[in-house]
């Protein structure tokens, strides 16, 4: 699968992972902002105007753009990480210049005030909704609990209160500062017409002003617990409790990133890891999982359990002490083995879709600057060996000071 | 777009349904059997759904702990699952480990061993995920729709209802297994890169000596009441809606699924822009189409707050009760435009097209082509829709409603 890349003059970098049997066309913009790079005051702002660039372009309305896309037969989307705000569409081949040419447009949005004040409605639904579901903000609390003063503590979605003082003045600042051609990366895969897209981009995205690039980092690296943190937060209704623990880990920049989320699989996979067997298995537990998170200057494993409330403080010693196991008492080669598979499975299977790819190859280059393809990323993994592992537990204690979050109803220990 | 199908039925009653995907390193494999949630038995609502869980705890020679670790290391991303008609194991893997994993989904479905030591943590494994259900106002306001609407048993939950499951003892599932995990109805689907010759044969050596049992009936009991309130002390309320229309295998089911897709089926459908765009109500409001073989039914739903569900359910009813007479040629065109993306889409995806082609053998005893799909759709006008919708307007709607209050359903939409 050929890659391609070219840098238009004004610095946005389009890229593209082309292949001659794909039936359909992905293209993304991959903003570099997220809820990191906000101050207090603009909190949330990234995925509310993640929102409002749907609502219209100087010459569409939000309507128009939706009913444009319907009629392309388009799969539109997008999303707001801590990191990232991406706008992706997936198409037939022959809709990839009507596609493009809309999304580059909507880069540009009108951002009017009637549309800001009924999206900010959503937004606010969307807050409620999601503070109405398990883990009932137990991962939002966590993270700032982890992250205390540091930028990545602050969540994506922001609260009810920094929505409603939001103002769209505010937003289009925000806007004209984040969304220069340098902090943007078009990103295009499957049966992509490369020569056509470069110059569709020339054309509409040639004349975005360029703009300082703004700095994403703080002096300070994100601090560390020294000690273990647990907070609770009392939903009376829930029936189970919804725990969240979080360590440090290996950051994107870090080689044991690899290593280290084939570490999350072989101790807290959906099935067949160490959490599976321990808890889920025996019906202790609905949920018992290992995440490994990375971003651009931090890394976390982030345990999640859910569970009967009485059983909550019992079941999270349990699994430090099986993360603890792990470190002291070693790793078979079969279980490493089988959890090396599933990675390479994993990678070969989500390979194989041109429109999971496009994250692959948007978010790669976005963050690290570089092109993977699906057999470089094969030869990463069937390169890691039991030894890379222990190296990940001896220098990330996952039995180490974490702060935990416990959401339910209180009626537990 | 040239399609490579298969089928094959073996003599025991066992379908074989196939597509060849060249370009993938995949294969997508999935056995369906005739063992779903409408044989539960009176007061043992779940029984189905544990009974698929003891499958995978253990199968012959294997443990319960081998059964999963063999599947794994030949990197076999699997699933289990029971829906309301069958009980399903899925994988996806890389194609040249098929071989060896065909024979632990042999042992898995003939030679369960579902040994007593396994109850335990097989039935605290489904009371454990009820009690996560009871946490997901979603999922309890569309089961609640599903369960008023649906003649009984087929709107009874198939992840079970607690007390039901905690009377379930391992006999009540070996019985049930020996009754319907059979050959006679099922249906074994694998697509991308295949070999057709070769599956028939290793299927026919793994599974032709099995012998058939008779088909499990299932008498269709009455429906619910017609409006339901669940108090939940939530902030949103969720709305659900549902009603009658023809099922998959009615032909009338394309003109239905195109109004359907018209009132909430993307973007710029009429439910988005209403609900959401235009007055800002909710995050998510839709409306989608749930089909069993002799029946199927509208569904809409929408969440918001509480003191906005009122209005956000009197906009959606207005929006249905709008349907009949005015559809329009540009709202057809994007519905065509839609259906003929996704399914051209997912011939990029094994696991997709192993689905779709066991759905298509299940619904209409045939798989159909791309280019047959798609004539469908250019076949599709907006005379037949309207002529269809002033045949069966939306009436005798169900309606749910999940949060602090109920609500009040002002526009009855009735025959």
């Amino acid at each position: 699968m050929p890659f391609l890349h070219e840098r238009l003059p004004n610095g946005l970098d389009v890229v593209a992972e082309t292949s001659g049997s794909a039936l359909s066309t992905s293209i993304g913009f991959f903003v570099k902002t997220g809820s990191r790079d906000e101050s207090n005051e603009l909190w949330g702002a990234s995925h509310f105007l993640e929102h409002m660039i749907f609502k219209g372009t100087p010459e569409f309305s939000g309507d128009e753009i939706n009913t444009r896309f319907d009629r392309m037969g388009a799969s539109i989307n997008a999303f707001t990480s801590e990191e990232d705000t991406v706008y992706y569409a997936t198409v037939l081949p022959d809709q990839q210049h009507e596609a493009f040419d809309l999304l580059a447009r909507m880069m540009r949005p009108a951002l009017r005030d009637a549309d800001f004040d009924t999206e900010k409605l959503v937004i606010l639904e969307e807050i409620r909704m999601y503070d109405d579901q398990p883990p009932f903000g137990a991962d939002d609390r966590c993270r700032a609990a982890f992250y205390g003063s540091h930028p990545l503590a602050r969540s994506v979605l922001g609260t009810v209160d920094s929505i409603q003082s939001l103002t769209v003045a505010a937003m289009r600042d925000y806007h004209w500062r984040r969304y220069a051609p340098g902090t943007i990366v078009l990103a295009a895969s499957g049966a992509v017409d490369f020569a056509a897209l470069v110059e569709s981009a020339r054309r509409l995205c040639g004349e975005w002003a360029p703009a300082p690039a703004p700095s994403r980092l703080v002096p300070d690296p994100p601090r560390q617990p020294a000690v273990s943190t647990t907070e609770r937060i009392v939903r009376p209704t829930a029936a189970l409790d919804y725990a969240v623990r979080m360590v440090a880990g290996p950051g994107e920049h870090h080689s044991d990133r690899h290593a280290a989320r084939l570490l999350s699989i072989l101790l807290g996979d959906a099935s067949g890891s160490r959490l599976y067997w321990a808890l889920i298995d025996t019906g202790e537990a609905e949920q018992a999982a290992c995440i490994h998170q990375d971003y651009l200057d931090a890394g976390l494993f982030v345990t999640q359990l859910s569970c009967d409330a009485a059983d909550v403080d019992e079941l999270l010693t349990r699994i430090v002490e099986i993360y603890g196991a792990t470190a002291g008492g070693g790793i078979e080669q079969a279980e490493f083995e089988r959890a090396r598979n599933k990675l390479a499975s994993r990678v070969v299977l989500s390979g194989e879709k041109p429109r999971r790819r496009l994250f692959d190859v948007g978010l790669e280059w976005s963050h690290l600057g570089c092109y993977r393809s699906v057999a470089d990323n094969l030869r990463i993994v069937e390169s890691l060996s039991l030894d890379d592992i222990r190296r990940v537990l001896s220098t990330w204690p996952l039995d180490g000071p974490a702060a935990s979050v416990i959401a339910g109803s209180g009626s537990g220990g | 777009m040239k399609q490579t199908l298969h089928s094959a039925t073996l003599d025991n009653g066992i379908t074989l349904v196939g597509e060849l995907l060249p370009d993938l390193e995949s294969v997508a494999i999935a056995f369906h059997c005739p063992a779903g949630a409408v044989h539960d038995p009176l007061g043992q609502c779940g029984l189905a759904t544990l009974a698929g869980e003891m499958c995978l705890r253990g199968a012959g020679d294997r443990d319960s702990r081998r059964v999963v670790e063999d599947l794994e290391s030949a990197g076999v991303l699997w699933s289990q699952g029971v829906s309301t008609t069958h009980m399903s194991f899925s994988g996806a893997m890389v194609a040249r480990h098929l071989p060896e994993v065909l024979p632990i989904y042999t042992d898995v479905l003939r030679r369960p061993r579902l040994p007593d030591e396994e109850f335990s943590g097989a039935q605290q494994m489904i009371l454990q995920n009820l009690a996560g259900i009871e946490d997901d106002p979603t999922h309890r306001t569309v089961a609640m729709l599903r369960r008023i609407h649906c003649p009984a048993p087929w709107g009874m939950p198939t992840e079970g209802i607690t007390v039901d499951v905690e009377g379930i003892d391992v006999g009540h599932v070996r019985t049930f297994i020996a009754r319907h995990v059979q050959p006679r109805g099922m249906i074994i689907s694998i697509a991308g890169r295949i070999d057709w010759d070769d599956f028939v044969s290793r299927i026919e050596g793994l599974f032709g000596d099995w012998m058939p049992g008779t088909a499990a009936p299932v008498a269709a009991g009455p429906r619910g009441p017609f409006v339901a309130h669940v108090h939940h002390d939530s902030q949103q309320t969720h709305i659900a809606l549902g009603w009658s229309v023809p099922p998959y295998c009615d032909d009338a089911s394309h003109e239905a699924t195109a109004a359907l897709s018209i009132l909430g089926g993307g973007m710029s459908s009429r439910l988005f822009t209403e609900v959401r765009e235009r007055r800002g109500l909710c995050y998510s409001v839709s409306a989608g189409y749930q089909t069993h073989r002799d029946f199927a039914n509208a569904l809409c739903y929408s969440g918001t707050s509480a003191e906005r569900a009122q209005e956000t359910l009197d906009v959606m009813l207005a929006e249905i009760e709008r349907l009949p007479g005015t559809i329009t040629a540009e709202e057809l065109d994007r519905v065509r435009a839609r259906a003929k993306s996704g399914l051209v889409l997912q011939q990029e995806s094994s696991g997709a097209r192993a689905g779709a082609i066991a759905r298509q053998w299940y619904h209409l005893g045939t798989i159909r082509t791309l280019a047959e799909d798609l004539e469908r759709y250019d076949r599709l006008s907006v005379p037949a829709v309207e002529s269809w919708l002033a045949a069966q307007p939306p009436r005798d709607l169900s309606v749910v409603s999940l949060g602090r209050e109920p609500l009040e359903v002002s526009r009855a939409i009735s025959a």
